[in-house]
């Protein structure tokens, strides 16, 4: 017979509390604040009052509120707010998980059937977070023989390799988290460690179907990136720079992809074969080699690849926005915030709140936000769109694609872009 | 601080390169090897030129190595690698690498390199650019027919002459 608490007693329930309690007040007292503390050295407060704000005087926000909003602008000025937050990681997180979720609905709805359903009882609204707790609650089972080191290596870095793509991207003007002068290099020698990490991990798993998926990423991200290179070298010979916010600038008053329809349907198709989607998913081929070189992952490892293809997904549609549709360019439709807020502050009831600082953001940074995440959302929709309608193609039929068509029509593409410049219709002293 | 960025790439770039010799495993004398460029890469940015690095990373680490890595998968150890372990031979190979190195680097050394002082700015990659099409354009053009030579063999050689035209893809 089972019984669920066998030996339960009060005395020892309220033990087992109050003992957790002790733990965690002494270690958030005796680690966690004095943590908090020497962060707060390294970065820059903000002065209030005509007073620096020091570490020792930052926790005087809890008694005065209106100290608040100085100390979030000084903690979003932070390097390690742009690595992890916004232009960064987290950011780049948040559309990766949403486009999970919307690209399980979708497809389902495309294909009649229904999807994600009972998790958070409207529509499967919370499967990504069980999926989530499922794969870290699960065990992660090496395979016997495998390469131990390089398996666990491989999904850190994988996701370390996606991240490292996600910097590179300007979000907003200046909202990027590395602004490098050589940027789209930059771009093309990250982009050139995936089909590494791919290989080794493949042959790490010491199993033939990852090997077989391996070699196939290989083969595809490795013909594929030349057509990806070229296709992007039409917008910087139109722009006479590598920096990327510098070619988002440059796409004020038109995107790219007026004068460069060409190169921006080679990128796109070279973008869907490097980010292994159907029609070119042979490396993750389900009905023919399992999973492919996703074979031998389980729990978090999976977990940890999935993210990277998707923050991976997200940086290849925001590289996309960035060359070709203007980056964050657009009309303004963000509201201006309003004024008697700053000047009067908010009445409530018998008192007003004075909240000096505000704008924590400006409008012209918001809208920019907004229109990029617009655009790229965009693109990642006409990403996920091939899935529920296309079969995938043959190995044969993808590189003989890749290596003559593609390239070929990249040098058009280029061919257009000198020639738009040497008739003076763009560039300096151009027509526009 | 640049000094020992200096040293951590040095060690990092001469240790992968022995590595990648002595290692018995191809796969990891591989992934060292990749070491070897980007500790290069990383000396290019140490001297102002992030240009170079990049190109260095995206062709010597996301090309070349990765040929390697295909080529080591590929082929079936035993067949091509006896192991020969011979001590004679190591330390002959070691003491005339140190002998190469240490003639080397007394050229170098002669050559005036340490009276060298220079606060210039250092060399825009649109410069290299321009020297490129105006004063070097014969030597672009030049690189640019072997390049394009080696690619069209390249394809000729393989091509399959077993199948007939028909089964081809299109």
């Amino acid at each position: 017979m089972s019984v669920i608490a066998p030996k339960f007693r009060l005395s020892e329930f309220l033990k087992v509390i109050l003992d957790n309690l002790f733990w965690t007040v002494l270690l958030l007292s005796l680690i966690g604040i004095p943590a908090v503390q020497v962060v707060l050295f390294y970065v820059e407060m903000p002065v209030i009052d005509g007073e620096l704000l020091t570490p020792f005087l930052a926790l005087t926000w809890i008694a005065d509120p209106s100290r608040i909003i100085p100390i979030i602008k000084a903690l979003m000025a932070t390097d390690f707010f742009r690595i992890a937050a916004f232009p960064g990681f987290g950011f780049a997180a948040l559309i990766a998980a949403g486009t999970i979720f919307v690209e399980r609905k979708m497809l389902a709805k495309m294909q009649l059937r229904v999807g994600p359903f009972y998790c958070g009882k409207m529509e499967g609204i919370l499967q990504l977070m069980g999926d989530g707790l499922k794969l870290i609650s699960k065990e992660i089972i090496i395979p016997a023989k495998a390469d131990k080191p390089l398996f666990w290596a491989a999904p850190v870095l994988f996701v370390a390799t996606a991240a490292a793509f996600v910097a590179l991207i300007p979000v907003a003007p200046g909202w990027v988290v590395a602004d490098v002068d050589v940027g789209l290099i930059a771009v093309f020698a990250v982009i050139g460690f995936f089909p590494i990490i791919t290989i080794l991990s493949a042959w790490s798993a010491n199993s033939k179907f990852p090997f077989i998926g391996g070699i196939r990423a290989l083969y595809q991200m490795v013909s594929f990136e030349i057509p990806l290179i070229l296709s992007l070298l039409g917008a910087v010979i139109l722009t006479g720079t590598l920096n990327l916010s510098e070619i988002v600038a440059s796409q004020a008053n038109f995107p790219w992809i007026i004068f460069l329809p060409i190169g921006a349907i080679v990128f796109f198709i070279t973008m869907l074969a490097e980010l292994e989607r159907i029609p070119f998913d042979l490396p993750e081929a389900e009905s023919e080699i399992v999973a492919g070189w996703l074979t031998e992952f389980s729990g978090m490892m999976y977990g940890l690849v999935q993210l990277g293809t998707y923050l991976k997904l997200y940086a290849f549609a925001a590289l996309f926005v960035v060359m070709f549709l203007g980056g964050w360019h657009g009309p303004m439709i963000w509201p201006p915030f309003p004024q008697e807020i700053i000047t009067d502050g908010i009445p409530l009831g018998p008192v007003t709140a004075q909240l000096p600082g505000l704008p924590v953001l400006t409008q012209e940074v918001l809208n920019g936000v907004l229109w990029f995440v617009l655009k790229t959302v965009g693109v990642i929709f006409f990403i996920l769109l091939p899935r529920g309608v296309f079969p995938r193609i043959r190995v044969d039929m993808l590189l003989s694609l890749g290596w003559t068509k593609l390239i070929g029509l990249a040098f058009v593409n280029m061919f257009i872009a000198l020639a738009l410049i040497y008739a003076g219709v763009l560039g300096p002293g151009g027509m526009l | 601080m640049a000094d020992a960025a200096f040293l951590a790439l040095s060690v990092i770039t001469i240790g992968s390169a022995i590595a990648a010799l002595e290692l018995r495993s191809l796969i990891y004398g591989s992934i060292a090897l990749m070491g070897t460029p980007g500790g290069v890469a990383g000396f290019f940015l140490l001297l102002d030129s992030p240009f170079v690095a990049m190109f260095q990373i995206a062709v010597y680490v996301g090309s070349i190595a990765v040929l390697i890595l295909f080529t080591v998968m590929l082929v079936k150890r035993e067949l091509i690698f006896k192991k020969v372990e011979d001590r004679r031979r190591k330390f002959a190979g070691i003491g005339l690498m140190l002998v190469f190195m240490l003639s080397l680097g007394a050229v170098i050394m002669d050559s005036g390199i340490k009276t060298i002082t220079t606060d210039e700015p250092a060399v825009d990659f649109r410069d290299i650019g321009a020297d490129f099409l105006t004063y070097y354009w014969p030597a672009l053009i030049l690189m640019g027919l072997i390049l394009a030579g080696s690619v069209i063999g390249a394809l000729i050689l393989a091509r399959r002459e077993d199948i007939t035209d028909e089964q081809r893809a299109n």
